[in-house]
């Protein structure tokens, strides 16, 4: 086990905290205002296709990824407010880190954010979508010319 | 509330001449729960339908008193045992008014009859060229089995239409049942728009051509009375779990001299007459289609749940949820945000719509917040949802334990999701 830099997991631990101090209910709320903001910011339309879907039945998202320095950044979409702004928390936290870091990620972290049920549906939950994000970032690492190429 | 409260005994059962849904409601323990600190409203019995007190003691009863294996044991259990399974043989053959119980083939689903008769009337009966006409509405479960059977021998799958209210276009129906076309295979109410299907005519214009007919009644059976001898199907398949029984256990009704000719469906225990290394003989409809250990203590419990809808009576279980339907359906559509589709004058209680501008899982979570449980989704259905246009729909799919007052819950947490997500 490898120690991330507190930094680095920054926007992570003010969502827990953030969320720590909601009750239930104003979770609920407060991952839409989350989602309603990522809306404002613009996604390329073009990534809206086969490439970068990841595949679940309810909602649709989609998940862009890009390296920067050897860190792996993540950016996401979704046709739903709630999976958008649950995507914006998973990207959000989980930007900025190398592979080895990103390996590191585990059903602990996303406990850690207190969301409940919200978190585990198997389709659209948090838990899939780290693993996505993981493979993306795997899949760089093997073979980082082909990767650059898809996106 | 619509509902017709009299003569009413303490557990709703054998109501003479009256509904009330409140006694109902006792019998399913699990309607006293809460979700998210609201009381618990199900709205997703079209999925799988809760379980009443009789279902759960008698399974219980079995499991703690009478459980053993059925068929040929010597022993004092498995014979009283195999006794009380085969029973639920006849029961299941009264609810459906089969001419015999050994039409009466037990499989674990809905899904696993079809494949059964796919793979065994399909495979013995059918080749290149055949064709099966199916709906625009059809389940995946209605689709897919005929597919393989289309990559396996090259039979051709024929589409009957619906119209926008989603009704079936009987007279496109009518021009499929041509030449080639060798069995119908229709759903007898879609599961997500609610559309009661004429099976009685389906079934009396393809037998005017020699066309055997297969009816998916896995809605149909929870929201209606069926008869098969009435309906004259050929073949006639549901599902326990929808029908307040347990999971795993389904059933395929097949008329006795077509089960007669089918070829066994999966090899093993229990289905067979005689085995040598040489030679292995088939026993005789149903056991034939029947290999291994049988789902014992899940018949047990579908025997009690179709004593439990029998006892209150389909008819007056229709009527509630016809009440209920009308109910929703007019909450639903004095919303001007609200699209809902499905407008057949049969229609079963399911209710499949959106919110304008609203992802259906923004709604459904909302829904989930004021402890309502819909389905989102395409419910297995996609090519359906290709015909509505649209990725998904959310559905509230009601039972005879529902009320107006919980479709009230449902419509203000409609309005909140307008201003959460509006």
């Amino acid at each position: 086990m490898m120690a991330i830099a507190a930094e680095k997991m920054a926007q992570y631990e003010e969502y827990v905290e953030a969320l720590d101090l909601l009750d239930e209910e104003s979770r609920f709320e407060y991952i839409i205002d989350i989602g309603k903001r990522a809306d404002k910011t613009p996604f390329p339309a073009d990534c809206m296709d086969d490439a970068h879907l990841m595949h679940g039945c309810m909602s649709k998202v989609w998940i862009i990824h890009e390296i920067e320095d050897g860190a792996h950044h993540f950016r996401g979409q979704s046709d739903a407010i709630i999976v958008k702004g649950l995507v914006s928390m998973m990207t959000g936290s989980f930007s900025g880190l190398s592979s080895e870091e990103l390996a590191e990620i585990t059903l602990d972290h996303v406990r850690g954010l207190n969301l409940g049920a919200l978190t585990m549906q198997r389709q659209v939950g948090m838990m899939a979508m780290l693993k996505h994000m993981q493979k993306l970032s795997q899949r760089a690492e093997r073979s980082p010319d082909t990767l650059r190429a898809a996106d | 509330m619509n509902d017709i409260a009299t003569n009413t005994d303490l557990t709703g059962h054998n109501v003479e001449g009256g509904f009330n849904v409140d006694l109902i409601r006792r019998d399913f323990p699990i309607l006293s729960r809460e979700v998210h600190g609201k009381p618990l409203v199900y709205f997703d019995s079209g999925a799988s339908a809760q379980k009443p007190r009789a279902v759960i003691d008698a399974m219980t009863q079995v499991l703690e008193e009478d459980y053993t294996n059925v068929h040929r044991g010597a022993h004092y259990l498995s014979q009283t045992l195999t006794d009380r399974y085969e029973s639920v043989r006849g029961t299941i053959a009264r609810f459906l008014n089969a001419p015999t119980e050994e039409e009466i083939v037990i499989t674990r689903n809905t899904t696993e009859a079809i494949n059964l008769v796919a793979a065994t009337y399909g495979r013995e009966f059918l080749s290149k060229g055949d064709g099966v006409v199916i709906s625009d509405m059809e389940h995946h479960a209605n689709i897919v089995p005929w597919q393989l059977l289309r990559d396996e021998i090259g039979i051709e799958l024929k589409v009957a239409p619906i119209d926008d209210r989603g009704v079936l276009d009987m007279d496109a129906y009518a021009d499929l049942l041509d030449g080639n076309t060798k069995l119908v295979s229709i759903t007898h109410c879609s599961n997500v728009l609610g559309t009661m299907v004429p099976g009685k005519e389906i079934v009396r214009l393809a037998h005017n051509r020699g066309i055997p007919v297969l009816l998916d009644g896995s809605q149909a059976v929870v929201h209606s009375k069926v008869d098969v001898q009435d309906l004259d199907a050929d073949f006639y398949v549901f599902t326990g779990h929808k029908l307040y029984g347990p999971t795993a256990i389904g059933v395929l009704y097949g008329k006795a001299e077509l089960l007669a000719q089918m070829p066994p469906y999966q090899g093993g225990g229990d289905m067979i007459a005689t085995v040598t290394y040489e030679k292995t003989t088939y026993q005789e409809p149903p056991y034939r289609f029947e290999a291994g250990t049988p789902p014992i203590v899940e018949a047990i419990g579908l025997g009690a749940a179709i004593d439990y809808v029998s006892a209150i009576g389909m008819d007056k279980i229709a009527a509630h949820e016809k009440a209920l339907l009308a109910y929703a359906t007019e909450r639903l559509t004095a919303m001007p945000d609200v699209r809902l589709f499905g407008s057949a004058p049969e229609k079963a209680a399911i209710l499949s719509f959106v919110q304008d501008g609203i992802h259906p899982f923004d709604t459904a979570a909302t829904l989930d917040r004021a402890g309502v449980a819909a389905r989102v989704g395409q419910h297995c259905a996609e090519p359906l949802m290709a015909r509505l246009g649209v990725d998904g729909t959310v559905r509230a799919s009601l039972a005879m334990y529902n009320t107006t007052g919980e479709i009230d819950i449902m419509i203000a947490a409609l309005e909140r999701a307008r201003s959460l997500f509006g």
